[in-house]
């Protein structure tokens, strides 16, 4: 298993830029996920470091050695596609051996490792079968099994659980954990879900617009996101992003909106003083909004616009001046569409964002 | 359960089909009959239709190499042979990377280039009689298999490489990726793993450059005019004339022409009918 480097990687196609000086390490052994919204550069990414485009700028290293103008092939890395891109007219067997086949394994090697690829990932009893005869869970585990028979430096996974049902997306995350353990492997896995990333990953890189927006740990992603775009994405269902112009009254600092204020805490208001102008967009989880019947001193007044019990929790949709929120709340609190409710900020876990440059404002 | 009941439109169906199976096995039956019948029983009226004493006579006759007919008949046959086998190994090594590079790559006139590929398709085959043949004087290729050749390539490569387009499109790209990831070049991911994926598209089109050059008539009379480089079609032609009184013997000629033609669909049409319907189902 290797490292994989990339400084400064640039893919263009004319004047448009997919890819936009990224750079990030993948520790050896490690698991990294490539997450973000269609179209933001994750895909293309993942086929530079494959080899399957050409880089236009930058550099890529597996295992310390330099691998911008080597074929796919000599790169030492397997790949496993979304939709499994196992070879139709052969059987499993023969879509095993593909790869050791062509690089010219003597054919005792290559049995011997096509049986315990099989074994592995339980596919021996269809060995014999035509990638068309499986169903999409099996063909995964043979894609997987594929990439697994040569024991490369680096696994790219391009979205391997998309196609999956949901039951078997999170049985087969679990397995691909669980393999990612056993063998120690070098795993970069790109993703638009944000909770595949979370579960899997050791760090995750959050891309957007063909910029490398974070990259860290999950739990740092998710409690501290280095900007608006992060914050929004990463999170089921998505952080409340309340964007507001910060006044100042009596010597005390408020968050003012059309329809709602906020008073700032002391904390939060030397935050807010720290950005660029006055305008701050403000950060809350639904998880640090508390909601109340009543009117109490500091909660912020919302209307229910829809409400979505899913068990566990439930979800209400609040208006919120212009602003719709989402907030959760116990299941036997009752609450109706269009009840006039009270809002109040859990201040210690706010996020502060300057609004001009969209980056998150830290503690002091 | 309600009984299937037989409408109107069904019945329509099955006469439309029984006429059009007739329209197209009576002929063959008629020449069939005919080839195998006495000079004099061919025109006897009324015609036998089961020929009271069959014989292979005419076979014998035009499949012996020392016979006089039989020498010529086997000539055209080697002739139609070669030109035809010729057309069809070229139109395939010519449409294939044609239809590959139209399908998978993106360059500066892609498009441009595609329709004009297409563009010979809107005018008739004859419109070009003319021009062909004087281009092919001035190139010295009158009275040559290759001219022929050529125009049949010219003629039926759009059409072939439309065809095996249509097939690439349908090969997931991410096949040759991984192909490349599991140790191919390049031209490796695209033999081993597009050319079969590909078969039934490139039998399809082989078929179809060979037939096409096999019972092409105008051109070969155009272009051929001494007697040991005509091809069949033109050839039974000639028959006719020198032998208009010999209907078995044309019939037995016309039936040994259409025999490669018939085994080769009977054989491979299963890939013919995949080839044209790839690509009309998936959007």
């Amino acid at each position: 298993m290797a490292q994989v480097d990339l400084k400064d990687v640039v893919k263009s196609y004319g004047d448009v830029d997919a890819v936009k000086r990224v750079s990030f390490t993948v520790g050896d052994g490690k698991f990294v996920a490539l997450v973000g919204p269609s179209g933001c550069g994750k895909t293309t990414t993942l086929n530079l470091i494959a080899g399957l485009l050409d880089l236009t700028e930058g550099e890529i290293k597996v295992g310390g050695r330099m691998v911008n103008d080597l074929d796919p092939k000599d790169r030492d890395i397997a790949m496993v596609f979304q939709n499994y891109a196992l070879y139709p007219n052969k059987t499993v067997r023969k879509n095993l051996a593909f790869p050791l086949k062509m690089r010219k394994v003597p054919g005792r090697v290559i049995s011997e490792k096509v049986e315990q690829a099989a074994k592995l990932l339980d596919i021996t009893h269809l060995m014999d079968r035509r990638p068309r005869e499986l169903s999409g869970g099996q063909q995964q585990r043979v894609a997987l099994g594929r990439a697994l028979v040569r024991d490369p430096q680096v696994f790219l996974m391009d979205e391997p659980l998309s196609n999956l049902d949901a039951k078997l997306r999170v049985q087969m995350r679990a397995e691909l954990k669980r393999f990612h353990k056993d063998l120690n492997a070098t795993v970069i896995y790109v993703t638009h879900d944000q909770l595949e990333a979370m579960t899997m990953a050791d760090k995750m890189a959050v891309m957007n617009g063909g910029i490398l927006q974070q990259y860290d740990a999950p739990e740092r992603v998710f409690e501290e996101p280095a900007n608006v775009f992060v914050a929004g994405f990463v999170g089921s269902p998505a952080m409340n992003l309340l964007p507001a112009s910060v006044v100042e009254r009596d010597g005390e600092l408020f968050a003012s909106s059309k329809g709602w204020e906020l008073h700032l805490s002391p904390e939060i208001a030397s935050r807010a003083q720290t950005a660029s102008t006055d305008q701050i967009i403000l950060g809350v989880r639904h998880s640090c909004l508390i909601l109340h019947d009543a009117q109490e001193p500091g909660c912020v007044p919302a209307r229910v616009y829809t409400v979505e019990p899913t068990g566990d929790l439930t979800f209400a949709h609040l208006e919120m001046g212009d602003e719709s929120v989402v907030i959760s709340t116990d299941p036997r609190h009752r609450i109706n569409a269009d009840q006039t409710v009270w809002v109040e900020f859990d201040q210690n876990r706010v996020h502060v964002f300057d609004a001009v440059t969209e980056k998150r404002i830290p503690p002091s | 359960m309600r009984k299937r009941t037989l409408g109107g439109w069904d019945i329509t169906g099955w006469i439309f089909l029984i006429l059009l199976l007739l329209f197209s096995v009576l002929p063959m039956l008629w020449m069939l009959i005919t080839s195998v019948k006495s000079q004099f029983a061919a025109i006897q009226y009324p015609p036998e239709l089961i020929p009271a004493n069959p014989t292979l006579e005419q076979y014998y006759r035009l499949l012996s190499p020392t016979s006089e007919v039989g020498g010529q008949f086997l000539r055209y046959l080697w002739n139609s042979i070669v030109v035809s086998t010729l057309t069809t190994v070229l139109g395939v090594a010519v449409a294939v990377p044609a239809a590959y590079a139209f399908a998978r790559f993106r360059f500066p006139g892609r498009n441009a280039l595609f329709f004009s590929v297409l563009f010979r398709n809107m005018f008739p085959a004859v419109v070009f009689l003319m021009p062909l043949f004087i281009m092919m004087r001035w190139m010295g290729l009158v009275n040559t298999h290759a001219s022929l050749v050529i125009t049949y390539l010219t003629f039926g490569l759009p059409l072939s490489i439309w065809l095996l387009k249509g097939f690439y499109d349908n090969i997931p790209v991410e096949l040759e990726q991984a192909a490349r990831i599991d140790g191919c070049t390049r031209f490796q991911a695209f033999l081993l793993v597009v050319m079969p994926l590909s078969a039934p598209g490139i039998i399809a089109t082989a078929i179809y450059s060979f037939i096409t050059a096999w019972n092409e008539y105008v051109y070969a009379l155009t272009f051929l005019n001494s007697d040991e480089k005509l091809t069949l079609p033109v050839g039974l032609q000639r028959f006719f004339t020198e032998y208009a009184t010999n209907w078995p013997g044309l019939m037995a000629a016309s039936f040994i022409m259409s025999v490669p033609v018939v085994v080769m669909f009977l054989i491979l049409q299963k890939y013919f009918v995949r080839a044209l319907t790839e690509g009309a189902v998936k959007a």
